[in-house]
């Protein structure tokens, strides 16, 4: 998946009730560009082809 | 006996009477009283603490008793509990939690070995951060060039041991916040493999990538520090269950046809951090390169699992005291509370991936070489960065190389380079397979024999 511009304050607006937060004015530049950043970052990783069987490693092992 | 002596050739002096812990300690203390205002390194000094401490490893002298680190005096991240003080990592708001019941795990063991601690140390707010501009108690500043970041977020434990006020000091490491600040003050670090050494005690930040270890000038005390602290500890989960696996007798023992290789593609890097590898590797007879593919992926991967880890511990804290936080830490963690858990178990998935891809490369090689930071220390306050030709936000940067290797818990020692001419340390990153703290660490050891690599005290700071 390529990164996909999307709108960053309908998710804001969406996302901070569930969450319980109240995003205020000062916050919500740093946060939009947070989860800009976040989104490209996540279209890197979903670059990569991962086989169904893959385990995650949450607890993990070296 | 100079207060800027290794950690190995004090405990020396002091085993053998050329001097006692309460000297040394004394000293030390005096040095910090004198340089802290200037680097920021210090958040808490304990002289009653350390005096007592230095007294009972001169009775430990006398009775014979001394352990391997008799009286070096050492500093922690402020991240680490110390019985009777708050744990404040690097926040405001944690000042008002009731002071720590007992030692992090580390501490005990070093001072069980011997060593004296003498304060808790500067760091970027709850590590979330590489600068060591800390929003509250103000920056750590390179000692060798206070205008300039130590890189952080274990910040004052680099600044204080560049500037000689201890030889060792304890940090932690999520993504980079050993090796980047050694990169910077020109330190040797040591990040030890996932689940290696004890985080008991230790605030967390991202318990799937938390790591603890030591900053030293010298890979013999990173050695001997690393030696004692290995105890099975319950306390944190992640810890294996191996056997110690002590390196300081095996330190000298060159390993026969070794087999290195410089990262290319992502890793190669450009400008002094491209020459500092060369330089390592010339000296290895390693002109040999490897591709490490999905590093971008895995760098990406840490990224996210960082921020959600971080939301997810700071969560209350951002629905009830937002106000507290240092802004930039705050909206990093409010973006980190909003992210799909499809992209977080993809990230987690992409860890396990991402570990047998790189494992099977070691299958040829016993170390990989790749820059500790893309560049040398910045200006205090710089906030971009010319990266490939193009002026770009400086703070995510300073991480790439660091990260994807914290992301798979793979054992690092960042070694200092001084290339010829240049007024500023950058580190390289010697990159082992799991559980081979030893190969890393034998290397580092071998390149500071032959010269290649030095961490020596901060010239501004090396009289008196």
């Amino acid at each position: 998946m390529a990164y996909k511009p999307f709108d960053v304050d309908a998710v804001i607006d969406a996302m901070a009730p569930l969450v319980q937060l109240e995003i205020t004015e000062e916050q919500r530049p740093g946060v939009r560009q947070n989860l800009k950043t976040a989104a490209k970052m996540a279209a890197l990783v979903e670059q990569v082809k991962l086989p169904d069987d893959t385990e995650p490693a949450p607890v993990y092992r070296p | 006996m100079t207060p800027t002596a290794t950690a190995v050739a004090t405990a020396e002096a002091v085993r053998e009477g050329r001097t006692t812990a309460r000297v040394v300690v004394e000293a030390a203390l005096k040095r910090i009283d004198r340089h802290n205002k200037a680097l920021g390194a210090f958040t808490d000094v304990l002289a009653d603490r350390a005096l007592k401490q230095a007294d009972t490893v001169d009775a430990s002298v006398k009775a014979g008793t001394a352990g391997p680190l008799a009286g070096v005096p050492f500093a922690a991240k402020n991240l680490f509990d110390i019985a009777g003080i708050v744990t404040r990592a690097g926040s405001k708001l944690n000042r008002g939690n009731a002071p720590a019941a007992a030692d992090a795990t580390l501490v005990t063991r070093l001072e069980a070995a011997g060593a004296v601690l003498v304060g808790a140390c500067n760091m970027d707010e709850y590590a979330y951060g590489f600068v060591g501009e800390n929003a509250h108690d103000g920056p750590s500043c390179n000692p060798h060039d206070i205008t300039r970041m130590t890189g952080g977020s274990s910040a004052g434990p680099a600044a204080a041991v560049a500037a000689g006020l201890v030889p060792l000091s304890l940090g932690s490491d999520t993504n980079g916040s050993i090796r980047v600040p050694a990169s910077f003050c020109g330190l040797f670090g040591l990040k030890p493999t996932y689940g290696r050494l004890s985080r008991a005690g230790a605030y967390p930040f991202v318990a799937s990538l938390d790591h603890v270890g030591p900053l030293a000038r010298s890979v013999r005390d990173l050695a001997l520090a690393y030696d004692v602290m290995q105890v099975f500890d319950e306390a944190d989960p992640a810890q294996t269950k191996r056997p110690n696996e002590p390196v300081m007798s095996r330190l000298k023992h060159s390993i026969p046809g070794i087999r290195i290789a410089m990262a290319d593609g992502y890793f190669a890097g450009e400008g002094l951090a491209r020459d500092a590898v060369v330089h390592v590797a010339k000296a290895l007879d390693g002109s040999r390169t490897v591709s490490i593919p999905d590093a971008h992926a895995a760098r990406a991967a840490a990224f996210l699992i960082t921020m959600a880890e971080g939301a997810a511990l700071h969560l209350d804290r951002l629905r009830s005291a937002a106000e507290g936080f240092d802004p930039d830490v705050r909206d990093r963690l409010l973006a980190g509370t909003m992210l799909p858990g499809a992209w977080i178990t993809r990230a987690q998935k992409l860890r396990r991936y991402f570990r047998e891809t790189v494992l099977k490369l070691f299958e040829t090689l016993d170390a990989i070489l790749v820059p500790s930071t893309p560049m040398t220390a910045p200006l205090l306050g710089q906030k971009t960065g010319m990266f490939g030709g193009v002026e770009m936000p400086l703070r995510p940067h300073i991480g790439i190389y660091t990260q994807p290797f914290s992301f798979i818990g793979l054992p690092v020692v960042s070694v200092p380079v001084w290339l010829s001419d240049q007024p500023l340390p950058i580190g390289v990153q010697i990159i082992a397979p799991p559980w081979r703290e030893d190969i890393a660490l034998r290397i580092a050891q071998q390149l500071e024999a032959q010269g290649v690599v030095s961490a020596p005290v901060a010239k501004a700071f090396i009289e008196g």
